[in-house]
């Protein structure tokens, strides 16, 4: 659903050399990374990581757009970039609350605000298409859920791609939610060691004052660095996706390439800040 | 690859508003730059006109890209721009360490590098082989980084990373240096961003349909700018001095003020063809 209803792009299949492009701005980015400033090195991986673990996750999401808040099509009636964002800072910000508690206790948050949000508002848009809109869940691409087992033959309405919020696209929000938390966290978790370690000696300031000045960088950077993740990932599905049951999914290689080169350069700079 | 639909006809030529969205931004920024040279804070307002500027020419680049179907709807793109511009401004301020006056022009230069980074990713290996996409994608990097820039300098008077990240508060007659509440630790920033963001997003998102018109969408644009001016103004009673603000309130006021009556007589000019319409009637229905 383009905005001035233009078809929309987006071939299939990868292009190598493009790709090779992107591997060698990740590759110059850690490398850069590691010569001017080692310790960053490590975290800067992270930060790469982070970023092909929202590319990836935000293809389970269920994305509708138009289409769907007028029960033409299945998912969540809105676009990927604003899910996205909705999942993955609903984690980061969990994640951020729990980060003096240690990584693994930080990241867990982070993979459950996300998913959290998911899971209430996919339960929310079932509630809204069931009972005030009317009409149940029947998935476009598929006549059998792959997890239920449930027929989606008989409900599919005339001249829909299906509607509503079919249970493997609920399972495939969540999971979406969780893996976006997971990787906004980490890049915020990466970001805030860095800091933490390399402001004091760069601005030469007392360890009280820092931690909220470490705490906002790395916030707004990761805020930044997670919806560029997302905003590609959503140019790669073009629109509207149902799930992991989609076809469109198999498209994630390339946005975790895409996003992982973004990644790289964003945090570059990100991390060259404390350099300079 | 995707078919171009032109949305309006007429206009200024692209390119002229490149030149004049590019160099009006960074000559307002600069000027923000008297504050240091004077020892007031008078002049933050440029900082705000720097960003409705800015915002300016991206409504426009945002067009020209979603000429083309996206296929996710106009935000999108500018979360991405505000999204790499926040990296590449704050990136930016640091110069200030070398000399104050590299900081507009190097947030342009890293802008447009991590915007052309983007953009190639987004139009090569995404697939997407839209003709204007890594033009695109760069240049609302540059107008997101120089929006940021320009509501940042507005909010705290200077755009050198050592006074974003501090601020003196007088604790009983004590002045005492606070990073929590500076502009950065504070996290201002982040309000900044959605301000900037909305300002962005919402005039083509609003204005595109069969009737669009080149003068009604840029004057959108302007109306938003001002409205996120005003805010920002607001936030900076928190880091400027009294006369500062009222001068950087009133000028946002007078600017939204007359944007949005104009907005509002080019809506009316737009849409009074339409008053009479009547329902379209299908020839050869079912009636």
């Amino acid at each position: 659903m383009s905005a001035l209803g233009g078809g929309s792009a987006g071939g299939e299949g990868i292009n190598p050399a493009a790709s090779l492009v992107a591997l060698v701005i990740v590759l110059a980015s850690v490398g850069i990374a590691y010569a001017l400033y080692p310790a960053a090195l490590i975290p800067l991986i992270g930060v790469i990581i982070g970023g092909m673990l929202i590319s990836f996750g935000v293809h389970f999401v269920p994305v509708g757009g138009a289409p769907a808040a007028m029960g033409q099509a299945p998912g969540i009636a809105t676009g990927v970039a604003m899910l996205a964002a909705g999942g993955g800072l609903a984690g980061l910000f969990g994640g951020a609350w729990a980060a003096e508690m240690g990584l693994w206790v930080a990241l867990g948050a982070g993979a459950v605000g996300g998913g959290l949000l998911m899971a209430i508002t996919c339960l929310m848009v079932n509630v809204v298409y069931v009972y005030s809109m009317g009409i149940p869940a029947a998935s476009g691409k598929v006549d059998k859920d792959p997890i239920t087992g449930d027929t989606y033959d008989g409900y599919r309405s005339q001249g829909t791609e299906g509607h509503g919020l079919p249970f493997i696209s609920y399972v495939g929000g969540v999971i979406g939610g969780t893996l976006a938390g997971l990787g906004g966290t980490l890049i915020y978790l990466e970001l805030l060691a860095v800091y933490e370690e390399a402001l004091p000696t760069v601005l030469g300031m007392t360890p009280e004052g820092m931690s909220t000045l470490a705490v906002s960088l790395a916030g707004i950077f990761a805020v930044g660095m997670f919806l560029v993740a997302a905003v590609l990932t959503a140019y790669n599905i073009t629109g509207t996706i149902e799930g992991p049951h989609d076809p469109k999914f198999k498209r994630w290689p390339r946005a975790v390439i895409g996003s992982s080169a973004a990644c790289a350069a964003c945090g570059l700079v990100a991390i060259l800040l404390v350099v300079i | 690859m995707s078919v171009k639909i032109e949305a309006s006809e007429g206009g200024m030529d692209h390119n002229t508003m490149l030149g004049i969205g590019l160099i009006g931004a960074l000559v307002c920024i600069y000027l923000v730059y008297l504050n240091t040279l004077m020892s007031t804070e008078v002049f933050a307002f440029f900082g705000g006109i720097a960003a409705i500027i800015a915002l300016w020419w991206g409504t426009d680049s945002i067009k020209n890209l979603c000429s083309y179907g996206l296929g996710t709807g106009v935000p999108s793109a500018g979360m991405i721009a505000l999204g790499s511009g926040v990296v590449a401004m704050l990136f930016a301020t640091k110069l200030a360490g070398i000399n104050p006056l590299l900081v507009p022009v190097g947030c342009v230069v890293v802008a447009a590098i991590l915007g052309a980074i983007l953009g190639f990713i987004s139009d090569k290996v995404l697939n997407m082989n839209i003709p204007v996409m890594t033009r695109m994608i760069a240049e609302l990097t540059v107008v997101g980084s120089l929006t940021m820039l320009g509501f940042t300098a507005m909010v705290a008077g200077t755009f050198s990373f050592g006074d974003l990240i501090t601020s003196t508060t007088s604790v009983l007659g004590v002045e005492l240096a606070s990073y929590a509440s500076s502009v950065i630790g504070g996290c201002v920033l982040a309000t900044i961003f959605m301000l900037g963001a909305i300002a962005i997003q919402h005039p083509f998102n609003a204005c595109l349909g069969p009737n669009e018109s080149w003068d009604r969408t840029q004057m959108c644009a302007i109306e938003c700018g001002a409205l996120s001016m005003i805010g920002v103004a607001v936030m900076s009673l928190a880091f400027l001095s009294l006369p500062a603000v009222v001068i950087s309130f009133v000028i946002s006021i007078i600017l939204w003020g007359w944007s949005y009556s104009e907005l509002i007589k080019l809506s009316k000019r737009d849409a009074f063809a339409w008053l009479d319409s009547q329902p379209i009637r299908e020839v050869g229905g079912e009636q």
